[in-house]
């Protein structure tokens, strides 16, 4: 192994650990067309200092079926709507399903972390090489929101976001 | 990124992860995650009875400073090196003591991603100020010359065709006559260099550029241009009344010409109401002539004991007191226009000119008074020592109505109260359109120092945006003032405002716009917008 291939590994390292650290992200950055995800979403702190009280989270179009997981202290909600188009999943037509999911009434002070949960399958025919978004609203105590919801437009990149929306990288079909 | 595409086998990921987290622990101790400005002393947009010791930035979590910086009213940015951090709070001793005024702490940390994060607040020390007027260097040759082709042209149009007027009209010799034909001269010369210069000056070129193409093009668009061109048909006019039969035609027609020279440029004829102000111009100006013009005539007529001496000053004191009349009333109604308030007298520069003007005049009021009602009259039954007198007496009245034209001349570089009250509450304007979004945003007045800024949103093809919030965030790089963000308010009538904003200080400013379209839809749109000096 290179000394240069090293240096690389750990600024990757430092930089996906870090940008994992600084902002509401997904574990799991990656994700096959046509496969099922867990989107774990992380949030490492709450707006400038105070606790978060809810987390609402959009899903991207062509992220169907999905169901979040309950969390003990949390009240859930989701909203449904119509897709854009409709999918197929197992040999079914799928036109609806949730769109946002919202965990509200908590209470996750600023120096502790969580983790919020929801599984869903990325249709078969989105493209590959796209990143679907996830936007998240963070709500804290006071009235403050932190809102996780810039998507880069072309040219720029994650980096130049103050507030990225977090994103999954969409792979081929496996 | 992701850690399987940079190593092979999984032995090799697992070598390399391990020495790469161990280079990770190696790496200076950096803060562990986004940083966020919770508090700050003093707070964003405090007004402060007295300077500051220290400045007190508390962060979220453990910061690094990068670059902090204070921008002090005036403009200039000072780089803050006397801090020292404890966690998320990093305190920074004060450059001193600071000055009356709105000054920014820009301030640039990292944390742990080593993604720096960067913003500004206000913060104004007695109360909230703006930058002091930026000074546009003097081009004192193109100026002096502006200012000699200006009273040249006056001599020719007021002491050249009034001089023709009064020759044509009230003299029987041809005393004056060679002065006369010299000032017209002198004017026909002034005026077309006069409109070289103007373009130079439009141009802010300096004068060795005098021959070139585009400073006459620029000349031409200029309303001066038309005076120029009304001015060399008056001066022609008086030079041919000077010559040809029908003399007394050519030179009132001069005479108005004069005074379409005047009108048809100038800050008194720019005023509203124009109905009013270009009129008044006109009576001026040819009032002015018709009284100017007849001293040299009628003061060598007297000097040379001229037979005809008499019957001249009887005219001309016949006529006299309408025409200064209706030269009082237009003087007075224009520079009530101009001035607006007595107290610009002595705070503006148009003031100040116009405060010396009426000093001469009332000197020159009070000879021409004296000459009136106690030479006159033994003068026009032929005494000798009263002529003499009188004729020393106009000398007099001539040297000061030229001083007079100097002043006047001196106007040219002097915007009127009322130009400087109309170009300070212009706005800044900006207009940005996107795919996504339109935006008009507005800066009132247009200057550095307290303002409001109106902001009117729209989506990309024109239809209504009806936007959750709006925050305006203001950042100017070059001077080293990092981002300044103000959440806008809607009050009601479509628009969004932010009011109580301070621009601390005047250039190109970068305007950004994030518009909240939904809870999870942000649309961001930025623009240069640039704010005057005040």
């Amino acid at each position: 192994m290179t000394k240069h291939r090293l240096l690389t590994c750990a600024t990757a390292l430092f930089l996906t650990t870090g940008t994992a650290l600084a902002h509401v992200t997904l574990e799991t950055g990656e994700a096959a067309v046509g496969s099922t995800y867990k989107a774990v979403l992380r949030v490492p702190h709450g707006c400038e200092g105070k606790a978060t009280t809810a987390v609402r989270v959009k899903l991207p179009e062509g992220f169907i079926a999905a169901k979040p997981m309950p969390k003990a202290g949390w009240e859930l909600r989701t909203v449904k709507g119509k897709y854009a188009k409709s999918y197929e999943l197992w040999g079914e037509k799928v036109t609806e399903g949730v769109q946002e999911v919202d965990w509200t009434g908590g209470n996750l002070p600023d120096a502790y972390y969580d983790e919020f949960v929801l599984r869903g399958t990325f249709a078969g025919d989105l493209v590959a090489g796209e990143t679907a978004y996830f936007p998240v609203v963070q709500e804290c105590e006071g009235g403050t929101v932190e809102r996780w919801i810039q998507i880069p437009q072309a040219g720029q990149s994650e980096d130049d976001l103050e507030t990225p929306a977090p994103g999954v990288k969409l792979l081929p079909k496996k | 990124m992701t850690k399987h595409r940079l190593v092979g086998g999984a032995g090799g990921v697992f070598a390399s992860l391990l020495l790469a987290f161990l280079l990770w622990l190696a790496l200076p101790a950096v803060a562990f995650a986004h940083a966020a400005l919770i508090s700050a002393e003093p707070a964003d947009n405090a007004i402060l009875a007295e300077s500051p010791v220290r400045f007190t930035l508390t962060f979220n979590e453990p910061v690094s400073p990068l670059k902090l910086t204070l921008v002090r009213p005036d403009g200039t940015p000072v780089g803050l090196s006397d801090f020292h951090v404890d966690g998320g709070t990093v305190a920074i001793d004060a450059p001193g003591r600071l000055g009356q005024g709105t000054h920014v702490l820009s301030w640039r940390v990292v944390s742990a991603d080593g993604h720096p994060v960067a913003g500004s607040l206000l913060f104004s020390v007695g109360a909230p100020s703006a930058a002091p007027p930026a000074t546009e260097p003097i081009d004192w040759p193109l100026d002096i010359a502006i200012w000699i082709g200006k009273v040249a042209l006056y001599a020719g149009l007021f002491l050249g065709i009034g001089g023709a007027f009064a020759l044509a009209w009230m003299a029987r010799g041809r005393d004056g006559f060679h002065a006369t034909a010299l000032f017209l001269i002198a004017g026909l010369a002034a005026a077309p260099l006069s409109l070289g210069l103007q373009g130079l000056d439009a141009l802010g070129a300096p004068l060795a550029r005098f021959a070139d193409p585009a400073v006459w093009q620029a000349a031409q668009s200029t309303s001066f241009a038309w005076t120029v061109l009304a001015a060399i048909a008056a001066l022609g006019l008086g030079l041919l009344s000077l010559v040809l039969p029908g003399r007394r035609l050519l030179s009132l027609a001069a005479l108005a010409g004069t005074g379409i020279a005047l009108a048809a440029s100038g800050h008194a004829s720019a005023a509203e109401p124009q109905w009013l102000t270009r009129p008044l111009v006109f009576l001026h100006g040819a009032a002015i002539a018709f009284w100017a013009g007849a001293l040299p005539p009628l003061g060598l007529a007297l000097k040379r004991r001229k037979a005809d001496a008499p019957a001249f000053l009887a005219r001309f004191s016949r006529t006299i007191l309408p025409v200064v009349a209706v030269l009082v009333l237009s003087g007075t109604v224009l520079a009530i226009v101009q001035v607006q308030e007595p107290s610009a007298l002595l705070s503006t520069a148009y003031g100040r000119l116009l405060t010396a003007k009426l000093a001469l005049l009332i000197v020159l009021f009070g000879l021409a008074a004296f000459n009136r009602w106690r030479l006159t009259a033994p003068a026009e039954a032929g005494e000798g020592r009263a002529s003499a007198r009188l004729a020393r007496s106009i000398a007099i009245e001539i040297a000061l109505v030229v001083a007079i034209f100097g002043i006047a001349a001196g106007w040219r570089f002097t915007p009127p109260p009322r130009a400087l009250a109309i170009a300070a509450a212009e706005p800044a304007a900006m207009h940005i359109h996107t795919e996504k979004a339109m935006a008009d945003l507005s800066v009132t007045p247009g200057h550095a120092g307290p303002v409001s800024a109106s902001i009117t949103i729209m989506t990309g093809d024109f239809g209504p945006l009806d936007a959750k919030a709006v925050t305006l965030v203001l950042s100017k790089p070059d001077s080293g003032i990092e981002p300044l963000k103000r959440d806008a308010t809607k009050p009601g009538d479509g628009t969004w405002r932010v009011d109580g904003l301070v621009i601390p200080v005047a250039g190109r400013w970068s305007a950004r716009l994030d518009i909240l379209v939904s809870d999870f839809d942000m649309v961001q749109i930025e623009a240069p917008i640039d704010i005057r000096p005040q």
